[in-house]
């Protein structure tokens, strides 16, 4: 089963192809990229079902391989992959997306002139995906995943000629580097503890571990965790990185490389529950996030920073249910989420595409004009917003039930709010762009290129669900049946969400003006999305500044003042020195004059005094 | 009364400043050559004055002497012309003007 290692490899294989080509080359060679992601997808479908029927539990791995690196005191360092039913999942909504937004940017991309290095720096992402979830130890893990926010910095930041895009490719590249300290932390106290990084035997020994050193890295992780799946507080670089391109958006920031905070968690839960206070951490940061998230979403005009929003505060929700301590509904909604969200972002691709416009204040009516778009992206917004039969309604309530078994009903509660706040905004979108008078005249569908991946992933977003319980036992945990009060629950909540959204904004439009003269403390918290940039700023940015304008003037003043006197003293000397070299004969005669007749007074002077 | 060798080496003395000062002083190279020739002379009479009133027997004197004035004769020669190229170049033979390569 070594062909499961060209997984990673095919794609890796495209980048290095791409990147050695000149420019023009590269442009015309997009079938290699596309065609490496979809073997990718076929080999990982293959996979899938070397792991049927899973029912192991999530730590048995099916196929295992290692490489040695080196030696570290005396002890050989593996490097290895393993397959398991975790890594089949992961592996398989991976590819499966990722082939779709290949195909979805060999059009929305089709006119760009770098498009071959797009495609290029979609597929070192996608490998370095690959290789993350299939990593059986946490230093190739740490590898895939520094790799995978250098893509993100360089898709962020791909249109690097306007300005919003190469601040928000910096700001993500710096903020996630602020979790990703705490996960370095994390690994170097989990080699110093048990003197390996192999995911098994580090899992195993989690008990014998110090009370002290547990919670240490369980924090470790879980910063690294919430800097790469924007928690709050480090959740601000996510809806700037919208400035990149939407299909590299939908595939990283929405779908994948944000899940793998997710995924990190779930991979070293026992950890967490080595540490329960971290695991309440973990509850908290993942509730207040889904919260703050879906408020921020409500009040957007970008039509993808909604879905930023939106993102950030589902990605609350899997928190949540790994707090609660369940990797199934986690990752359940991982998946769920990977393609209903990859399908709302490819579908605000198209309607951007249609409409040369983000704003959503710009948008409206566009249900007739691009029926198909309109089709998908309505089955992507029900998934989102949690209603009967779609993947979200399951996922989300798989959530609620384990918290509901935790015990934690304070959180359920608040997804309930948050779940509310969901189905509030994605109707707001929905009437904003879709509803109302149509505004933009030369709106037209989108290709045929653009519309077949989106139906792919339209057919996951209604299949998926109902597959939960069979999840639950691939996963080797005891399915159960949905009670009817959850169900019923949530059905409401997304029906008030849907209602309220539907009167404020299309049966009565909702005047902004009023709201905000009626209470601008509370439209200006909004405004400034509760003050987390302004605090960034204040506290580091701002203080960063000031000091290094100091050691600017410092460098400039003192070192280069020391520096460039010495040369003009050089300078002033040669310059005085030269009139010396008068160019005239006889001016040097009296020079020689006058230096023998001192010399010779000289020697007189000495004769006289000594007496000789 | 008896000249003796101060007598000598005091007239060396003026005419080799004399000719010091003239090379110094003097702006045309002619001049400069005519005040080298004095110098030359007053170096001369040294040498003359010292063999003849320390060495008389041996007449070493004399004849560097004799040396030193067919050296300074072919230096002339060479000298002027020098200068004659040099005013042929530049319609001009004052030292004054040679400062072409002037740093």
């Amino acid at each position: 089963m070594t062909w499961i290692a060209a997984i990673p490899a095919l794609p890796a294989i495209a980048f290095i192809a791409l990147i050695l080509m000149p420019g023009a080359v590269r442009n015309r060679s997009l079938w290699i990229p596309v065609g490496a992601i979809v073997a990718s997808a076929a080999l990982s479908i293959a996979a899938f079902f070397q792991t049927v029927p899973g029912e192991h539990g999530i730590t048995e791995a099916v196929w295992r391989a290692s490489w040695v690196l080196g030696t570290v005191d005396g002890a050989p360092l593996m490097l290895g992959m393993s397959l398991d039913a975790v890594t089949a999942v992961m592996l398989l909504t991976i590819t499966l997306v990722s082939a779709c937004v290949h195909v979805y940017s060999l059009s929305y991309m089709g006119h760009d002139a770098r498009k071959g290095l797009y495609f290029a720096e979609l597929s070192l992402f996608t490998s370095a995906m690959l290789l993350l979830v299939l990593a059986d130890n946490l230093l190739l893990l740490f590898a895939a995943w520094e790799v995978m926010g250098l893509c993100s910095y360089l898709l962020i930041g791909f249109w690097f000629e306007e300005d919003e895009p190469r601040r928000a490719s910096q700001k993500a590249f710096l903020v996630t580097r602020v979790g990703d300290l705490g996960l370095m932390f994390a690994l170097v106290a989990i080699f110093k503890t048990c003197g390996t990084w192999d995911l098994a035997t580090v899992l195993g020994s989690v008990g014998e571990w110090a009370p002290g050193v547990t919670v240490a890295i369980a924090i470790g992780l879980l910063l690294g965790a919430m800097g790469k799946s924007a928690q709050v507080p480090l959740h601000v670089w996510l809806p700037d990185a919208m400035a990149g391109p939407t299909p590299a958006s939908a595939l990283i920031h929405a779908a994948t490389m944000v899940a793998a905070g997710v995924y990190l968690v779930a991979r070293t839960l026992p950890i967490f529950e080595a540490a329960p206070a971290v695991q309440m951490a973990t509850l908290i940061i993942g509730t207040v996030t889904a919260l703050v998230a879906g408020l921020l979403a409500c009040v957007q005009h970008d039509i993808k920073k909604v879905l930023a929003y939106s993102t950030i505060s589902q990605l609350g929700l899997m928190f949540m249910a790994l707090g609660a301590g369940s990797i199934v509904a986690a990752l359940f909604h991982l998946v769920t989420h990977a393609f209903f969200k990859s399908l709302l972002f490819l579908g605000a691709g198209s309607i951007i595409h249609a409409t040369d416009t983000q704003d959503m204040r710009e948008m409206g009516g566009l249900r007739k004009v691009m029926p198909f778009t309109w089709g998908f992206f309505t089955i992507g917004s029900l998934a989102l917003a949690g209603v009967v039969p779609l993947s979200g309604f399951f996922s989300k309530d798989e959530i609620v039930l384990s918290l509901q078994h935790a015990g934690q009903g304070w959180a359920v509660a608040l997804l309930f709010v948050a779940s509310l706040l969901t189905a509030f905004y994605m109707t707001r979108l929905y009437a904003r762009v879709f509803e109302g008078p149509s505004k933009i005249a030369h709106a037209h569908e989108s290709g045929r290129l653009m519309l077949a991946p989106m139906g792919l992933l339209v057919f996951a977003t209604l299949v998926l669900g109902w597959m939960a319980p069979l999840f639950a036992r691939f996963l080797g945990h005891e399915a159960e049946s949905l009670p009817l009060a959850v169900a019923l629950t949530s059905t409401v909540i997304a029906a008030a969400g849907i209602g309220l959204g539907w009167f404020m904004f299309h049966l009565r439009g909702v005047d902004t003006e009023v709201l905000k003269a009626r209470s601008p403390l509370v439209y200006a918290a909004f405004a400034r999305k509760f003050y987390f940039d302004a605090f960034y700023d204040a506290v580091f940015i701002r203080p960063f500044g000031v000091g290094a304008r100091g050691l600017w003037a410092f460098d400039r003043r003192a070192i280069d003042g020391v520096v460039n006197g010495l040369a003009s003293l050089a300078r002033g000397t040669g310059q005085r020195l030269r009139r010396l070299q008068t160019g005239r004969l006889q001016s040097y005669q009296r020079l020689v004059l006058s230096a023998v007749v001192i010399l010779m007074a000289c020697v007189m002077i000495y004769v006289a005094m000594t007496g000789a | 009364m008896r000249v003796g060798l101060e007598a000598f080496l005091i007239l060396s003395a003026v005419l080799f400043s004399l000719g010091l000062f003239g090379a110094v002083s003097k702006k045309g190279a002619v001049q400069v050559l005519m005040s080298l020739e004095v110098m030359a002379v007053a170096v001369n009479i040294n040498l003359v004055a010292f063999s003849r009133f320390l060495t008389p027997l041996t007449m070493d004197g004399q004849f560097f002497t004799i040396f030193a004035m067919v050296i300074s004769a072919a230096e002339i020669g060479l000298g002027l012309a020098l200068v004659l190229a040099i005013y042929r170049r530049s319609r001009q033979s004052e030292v004054t003007g040679l400062n072409e390569l002037k740093g």
